[in-house]
């Protein structure tokens, strides 16, 4: 059997050919059939509703903007690429293809470029397989690493480290300082390290209470390394200590933090 | 979650282009239609306004494009192409057709003239349900349009078209009326008409006042282009001169050369760029071989055996600026020369014919209707005036505007309602561009060469391919616009646009001011509580701001989270093979 890749395309209103009809499965000949989710601007894709796209089933995540002076939101579109740019190095950590997301600029007049870049990454997406979260096994690796990762898209820190990339970039603060594009990257990889990595311990004890060294054996990090995690991760009320076992304290997720 | 919302403006904010049109088209509204293509839909939308797309997209002045924002990145959006290929392609695939409305009022109104102000306050009227009808002197209704502008400019069928669609509405027609002679104020009243609009417009040529002009050869230009349009083709010489500078001067001169005059010439009596003709207009006279003479006016008018002989002229140099800021043009004494032509067009304004027109009506020179310039009331309680006959002559759109206007005020009128309560200017133009710099230039995309597909020949398949083309083309066209004021209300998107607005959720807003900073529009802040506020307003529901918010303390009324997640679950769910 041929496998036919699910792909969620979310795309921008202005951007959507006339031609195609987002209710039905459009009948233009050459034309592959994806799933269309309208919105007004692409501007509007949050990053965890992608990721809650992908561990709804979809194997790929295509996203389409205007080109850059068509955009009807000034900047919707590079509002967007900011966040598919954070959310590739943020799907890089765990495991997941980055290349299962993919960010497009299309016109309304031109269903041509928007038919080949459907086409070019289908079946990009078919070469890659089926998404590994569509296995139906609920607690593998990446399972959890994907789950960690959406929580980490709804992390306060790292939104706020997003929304401010074009004012820390581009203007100085309120203490004149800029910041340069490659500084910013340094900042941003290093948060989406520390967060990814804290919200996928935060996921693994949420199952059962673990040691520190159950966890940095789960997580291959060091002891040390790990128990620097759970000190900050207690400040922020996200873990609390479940019990006490022999002489090693057990730590339990908490539901919201 | 509480939305929060506030009216910071009590104006309503429109971008320039609508604030310019004298019909309040809703200009962004439809070019944002026709860059997804949705042409139809434009019509419709531009339907709303005025009943009249195809004509304004062929003859009107544009005060849209001249006000449009992009003349300040490169050149202004080509909008008067666009929406004459609307029109077209509309017409062409089948028309909307009107939905006639119910008649909810049974107070008669009659309308004086079915030019373009008494048709579009026709139109206006018998969309608000009430029974009109319309007395025309004319063989056919149209006005100016149809028996002003020559074919080769407005083709009859297109004004025909758009009439029909107001006919459709329900309105009647009686062509062949003359108005002050049977029919008058009284005899209209006694047959039960409850509000009457005078729109009569400006109907004769104004004299030159030289001497020479009662002989044979010299025809006032209106009444000359309405002999050609009533297929009463006037006999004229090989050589011909207009004298004017307006649209109606360069009309007659095109006109001329297409019933077979050798020479046109044009006098005009300032210099080319005061002209108040339309430049497009001046570039096609002279490309077509019409000559210009600038600076020049009749002293008077020679003949032979009573026909015309020669015009003779005087030069012309500025003086003084005069009332309507432009240089007076003063003649120089001894410079006569004369030209030898055998017609002379005189094309230098035109006149409202008072005579068919109760005294009353006039104002104290009995050269114009007087009315109030808001409402259009008149003298006479219940009688309404509007167009050319109360400004003098002017534009389609400008009778357009006042035919809506003293729709509104009959309406009122009927009803018992205050005719100038909320009228007065409550627009305001607005746009959320504050950079031009910033702005990236588009070059004009589309011209009208490219709409004009009727001039070469071509098979079935390659204007099939040829629509395909200009359709894409007006699309990227379309697409220069900036988009520059608020929401456009194009209405296009029901589902998801139509008042898709912000809202914050203020129990989890931290104030962080991510919003603030990424709002392409301001139209999201802080406010004194330190917690963000949207301004209905300015907001165009892109929602930018709920997918960078760090709290996700901020939601889209239409496009909400769960709403998109909804939406992936239903795709992710259908079954492609």
């Amino acid at each position: 059997m041929i496998f036919r890749p699910k792909i969620v395309a979310f795309m921008c209103h202005w951007s959507l050919p006339p031609e195609i009809d987002v209710s039905t499965p459009s009948l233009i000949r050459g034309y592959p059939k994806i799933r269309i989710v309208k919105t007004m601007c692409a501007g509007r894709i949050d990053p965890a509703i992608v990721m809650e796209t992908f561990l709804k089933g979809a194997d790929g995540v295509l996203v389409v903007g205007c080109h850059s002076p068509d955009c009807h939101y000034v900047d919707g579109n590079t509002q967007a690429e900011r966040k598919v740019k954070m959310l590739k190095r943020l799907i890089r950590l765990t495991g997941f293809d980055p290349e299962r997301l993919r960010l497009e600029w299309a016109n309304a007049s031109e269903i041509e470029n928007l038919a080949r870049i459907i086409n070019h990454f289908r079946n990009q997406v078919a070469s890659l397989g089926a998404s590994p979260l569509t296995s139906g096994e609920s607690n593998s690796d990446v399972v959890i690493n994907i789950k960690a990762a959406k929580a980490v898209a709804e992390n306060f820190t790292l939104r706020l480290l997003v929304g401010r990339e074009k004012e820390m970039t581009e203007n100085a603060n309120v203490y004149g300082d800029k910041v340069s594009q490659e500084e910013f990257d340094r900042l941003l990889e290093e948060t989406l390290e520390a967060e990814f990595i804290r919200h996928k311990i935060h996921q693994l004890i949420t199952e059962k209470p673990m040691s520190v060294k159950e966890i940095a054996a789960e997580t291959h990090m060091e002891p040390s390394q790990t128990l620097c995690h759970i000190v900050n991760m207690r400040r922020k009320n996200m873990i609390t200590l479940d019990h006490v076992k022999g002489t090693t304290p057990l730590y339990k997720a908490l539901e919201a933090h | 979650m509480k939305a929060t919302s506030q009216t910071l403006e009590k104006k309503r904010k429109l971008p320039p282009c609508r604030v310019a049109c004298p019909a309040g088209v809703n200009v962004q509204g439809y070019v944002a239609l026709i860059q997804q293509g949705k042409f139809k839909e434009a019509v419709e939308l531009i339907r709303k306004a005025m009943p009249f797309p195809a004509i304004c997209g062929r003859v009107c002045f544009s005060p849209c494009q001249e006000a449009c924002s992009r003349k300040n990145v490169d050149q202004p959006v080509g909008i008067r192409y666009l929406k004459r290929l609307a029109a077209d392609i509309e017409r062409e695939q089948g028309r909307i057709e009107p939905k006639a409305s119910p008649k909810t009022h049974n107070e008669k109104v009659a309308i004086i003239g079915a030019g373009p102000a008494g048709l579009s306050c026709a139109y206006e009227l018998a969309k608000k349900g009430y029974p009109v009808t319309i007395f025309e002197r004319m063989p056919e209704a149209g006005g100016m349009m149809r028996w002003g502008i020559p074919d080769y400019r407005l083709q009859k069928y297109v004004v025909a078209n758009e009439i029909s669609y107001i006919q459709d509405l329900g309105v009647e027609i009686k062509t062949g009326v003359e108005f002050g002679k049977k029919t008058t104020l009284d005899s209209l009243r006694k047959d039960g008409y409850k509000a009457i609009f005078i729109a009569t417009g400006a109907q004769l040529s104004q004299k030159l006042g030289v001497p020479g002009e009662e002989l044979e050869g010299v025809y006032p230009a209106v009444e000359f282009l309405r002999h050609v349009a009533l297929g009463e083709i006037p006999h004229i010489g090989e050589k011909v001169a207009v004298i004017g500078g307006g649209n109606t001067a360069i009309d007659a001169a095109r006109t001329a050369l297409r019933l077979g005059a050798k020479q046109v010439m044009i006098l005009y009596r300032r210099a080319k760029e005061d002209m108040p003709a339309l430049p497009v207009e001046i570039e096609a006279a002279e490309e077509e071989g019409v000559q210009f003479n600038f600076l020049v006016a009749p002293k008077q008018i020679l003949g032979e055996d009573g026909k015309v002989k020669a015009v003779e002229c005087l030069r012309m140099k500025f003086g003084e600026p005069d009332e309507s800021g432009r240089r007076r043009p003063i003649p120089i004494p001894g410079s006569e020369h004369t030209y030898e032509v055998n017609t002379v067009i005189p094309a230098i304004g035109q006149q409202i014919e008072t005579s068919c027109l109760p005294s009353t009506l006039l104002d104290k020179s009995n050269r114009a209707v007087t009315a109030d310039p808001l409402t259009l009331e008149t003298q006479i309680p219940g009688v309404f005036a509007g167009g050319d006959a109360v400004t003098g002559p002017a534009s389609v759109i400008e009778a357009v505007g006042a035919g809506k206007r003293a729709a509104e005020s009959i309406d009122r009128y009927l009803t018992g309602k205050d005719l100038r309560a909320g009228r007065e200017d409550e627009t305001e133009e607005s746009t959320w561009i504050k950079n031009w710099e910033q702005i990236a230039k588009k070059p004009e995309r589309y011209t009208l060469s490219h709409v004009d597909v009727g001039r070469q020949p071509v098979s079935f398949t390659e204007a099939d391919e040829l629509l395909v083309k200009i359709k894409k083309l007006a699309m990227s066209e379309a697409h220069r616009c900036l988009e520059c004021g608020p929401c456009s209300e194009c209405l296009g998107n029901e589902e998801l646009c139509e008042a898709d607005k912000a809202m914050v959720d203020e129990a989890s807003c931290t104030g962080c001011n991510v919003c603030a900073l990424n709002c392409p529009f301001e139209a999201i802040r802080k406010n004194e509580r330190g917690i963000a506020e949207v301004n209905e307003i300015l907001c165009k529901g892109c929602g930018i701001c709920a997918a960078s918010c760090p709290e996700r303390a901020i939601s889209m009324k239409k496009c909400s989270d769960t709403q998109l997640l909804a939406n992936v679950d239903a795709v992710l769910g259908r079954e492609y093979i």
